[in-house]
């Protein structure tokens, strides 16, 4: 825990300054009251006293059995967490193209196929089952307006 | 009685039956919470009326405490985090046979704690509402305040690390138009953030997407301990055994949940706690007891009813869901606040006399179906964790038919897992989301009323007051927080 401790301190160190480096461009008060400034600047000095805090921490505590614990999984756990985030970032991609049941059916037997090890015809079958429910239940029914690619769909 | 009258149409008790239905199937399902699940069915609902979409929603919070002992009693997989005593205890008493009196005691004991919250809730909610009518803009300011302490200290198991999730909070908070001045401040003209972050984003990317990607990272495999329909009533010697700890459980859950942050996750873990110190056994505690299970799940129900009470009487959230729903109202245009129920009562009441009705469903439901729920559990989680995804991702798009909202909760969801797996809890940060541009809001007012003075925060009575307490707190914990270093530090040098 503490190498993911240390990442974070440095990361709220830069969101820190970031918060800073904002409030600059606003007035800190008006007449009586804050200004759009003042809320960003203490966000930016609480942030940067807490970061300092959390990197001192992870160089004063002796290490205990939290440091076993890692920021990243293993390996196989880390390929199967991203490769589903990199799946849905390519639903949010390809979604305008190919519409929303093309796009589900896609993700789903993608997912199913590759990560879960399912055959090709169950995978494609899911696939289309999903598609179809979710269209069903939000399209056809709820009237949500989901988005229609290029062939209409 | 109206709000009974209102609540006991066709279309109402629909909704109430499928917010009971969807939250016990979320409760028993791993990977999707009660907040993030409230949080899809948000833009669902955007075209119903309040009353019907607000019961759905509370149905949906408390079915879903019913549902969590399913999984944690038969699988030792706590459904949701409010049920992770229950899977020490149930578990245990499952594996003896007794998974019938197991599953019927946490029915029956969130059934008693449901209904006398619900009477909670009606006895305490209108008192508070009409003590907050006197609140002025420096007393909301100190409130929130205090709630903000309460959600950071009783958070998650690092202060420093809620603090820290508040304060990122309460920068997402900054994004958007300012009030003061009509500024834009870190929005980079990007116009859909010139209303600033949706929380439904944030809760269904830290609550919804992160928690599929911490689920999906093993391949997961249940095999539910089997039980049948004979074998679920506990006898009346059991159900009379754990009447004390059913009734300290949902008073300790009540006052739990009132509190800002403390949900129903705290006040089981409170009250298992306090459990085991009264027990004349308590090294039989881990062992399947009673009231080990009796107890805390009585808490969480009792828990609900407690955090819908600063939601509806001060507009201010007890927990992550209730800070959805207080979205909720405020899209639907009403006024979390004393002012709903002035200007809303049919609603206010609808909805409290409809959590009577929803619990009285739940027992129905969860008694006599838990071997149906239960083989649910069955369904491969490799075919349920894309089925939640791509809801998500409904749910985000619907926001405002665009694919921008979808891009921040993916963003969100990937640093929600981070910040699981680094034990940063993310429900400060969307209370904060959610209370920080109130706070502003309240302290320029307040500022402007008092034309500059800081004064206005002492002088006031209801102010002081809960700025006193504030203080108090933060002293109380920091000086158990510099105990506990110190003694650290004397280990170190022996």
């Amino acid at each position: 825990m503490r190498k993911a401790d240390r990442i974070f301190g440095v990361i709220g160190l830069g969101l820190s300054l970031w918060c800073y480096l904002e409030s600059r461009k606003f007035h800190y008060l008006t007449d009586f009251t804050p200004g759009p400034g003042f809320m960003p600047f203490w966000v930016g000095v609480v942030l940067a006293l807490l970061s300092c805090y959390l990197l001192y921490d992870t160089f004063r505590r002796k290490p205990g059995k939290e440091d076993d614990v890692k920021i990243l999984p293993n390996k196989h756990a880390l390929y199967r967490v991203g490769f589903i985030f990199l799946t849905l970032f390519g639903v949010l991609i390809i979604m305008p193209l190919l519409g929303f049941p093309i796009t589900v059916c896609l993700f789903v037997a993608v997912i199913l196929l590759s990560l879960e090890r399912y055959s090709i015809p169950k995978s494609i079958g899911y696939g289309v089952a999903y598609a179809a429910v979710t269209w069903l239940i939000f399209e056809y029914f709820l009237k949500m307006g989901l988005p229609k690619g290029f062939l209409g769909i | 009685m109206g709000g009974f009258a209102t609540c006991l149409t066709p279309y109402n008790i629909w909704m109430a039956l499928l917010g009971c239905l969807l939250g016990t199937l979320v409760g028993i399902l791993p990977g999707l919470g009660p907040s993030a699940t409230i949080a899809i069915l948000l833009p669902i609902t955007f075209g119903m009326d309040a009353t019907p979409a607000m019961i759905m929603m509370c149905a949906v919070y408390y079915g879903a405490m019913y549902g969590g002992s399913t999984t944690s009693i038969l699988v030792n997989v706590p459904g949701e985090s409010s049920s992770v005593i229950t899977a020490i205890e149930g578990h245990q008493l499952a594996m003896q046979g007794k998974a019938g009196t197991a599953l019927g005691l946490s029915a029956i004991g969130s059934f008693i704690a449901g209904i006398l919250g619900t009477i909670g809730l009606v006895a305490a909610a209108v008192p508070l509402a009409e003590f907050s009518l006197q609140f002025g803009p420096a007393d909301f300011f100190s409130l929130i305040v205090m709630g903000m302490l309460t959600i950071i200290f009783v958070g998650g198991k690092s202060i420093p690390k809620s603090l820290m999730s508040a304060v990122i909070g309460l920068g997402l908070g900054c994004v958007g138009t300012d009030i003061v001045e009509g500024k834009d401040r870190f929005t980079y003209g990007i116009a859909e953030l010139l209303d600033g972050i949706d929380f439904v984003v944030l809760v269904m990317g830290t609550f919804g997407i992160a928690e599929v990607l911490v689920s999906a990272e093993e391949f997961m495999k249940v095999e539910p301990i089997k039980v049948k329909f004979r074998e679920l009533f506990p006898s009346p010697r059991e159900i009379f055994q754990v009447r004390w700890a059913v009734l300290r459980g949902t008073i300790i859950g009540f006052i739990i949940g009132v509190l800002p942050g403390a949900g129903p996750t705290i006040a089981s873990f409170v009250t298992y706690g306090v459990e085991k110190s009264l027990s004349k056994t308590p090294e039989k505690f881990g062992t399947g007891v009673l009231e080990g299970i009796a107890g805390p799940e009585s808490s969480n129900n009792a828990a609900t009813s407690g955090a819908m009470v600063p939601m509806f009487a001060l507009g201010i959230p007890g927990s992550g869901a209730t800070a959805v729903m207080l979205g909720a109202l405020i899209l639907y245009g009403l006024k979390p606040g004393p002012m709903l129920f002035v200007e809303n009562a049919d609603f206010v009441w609808a909805v409290m006399a409809s959590m009577f009705i929803g619990n009285v469903i739940l027992i129905i439901m969860n008694l006599p179906m838990v071997p149906l729920f239960a083989s649910l559990l069955r369904i491969s989680y490799a075919l349920i964790y894309p089925a939640i995804l791509i809801i998500c991702v409904i749910g985000a798009y619907a926001i405002s038919t665009g694919l921008f909202d979808v891009g921040m909760m993916l963003i969100f969801g990937i640093a929600g897992y981070f910040m699981k797996r680094a034990d940063i809890p993310p429900a400060p940060m969307l209370l904060a989301l959610l209370l920080g541009p109130m706070m502003e809001r309240a302290l320029y007012q307040a500022l402007n009323l008092s034309h500059g003075s800081m004064m206005t925060f002492i002088t006031r009575p209801i102010s002081g007051a809960l700025l006193a307490i504030s203080l108090i707190m933060s002293i109380a914990v920091g000086t158990k927080a510099v105990k506990r270093a110190r003694a650290m530090v004397k280990d170190d040098q022996n």
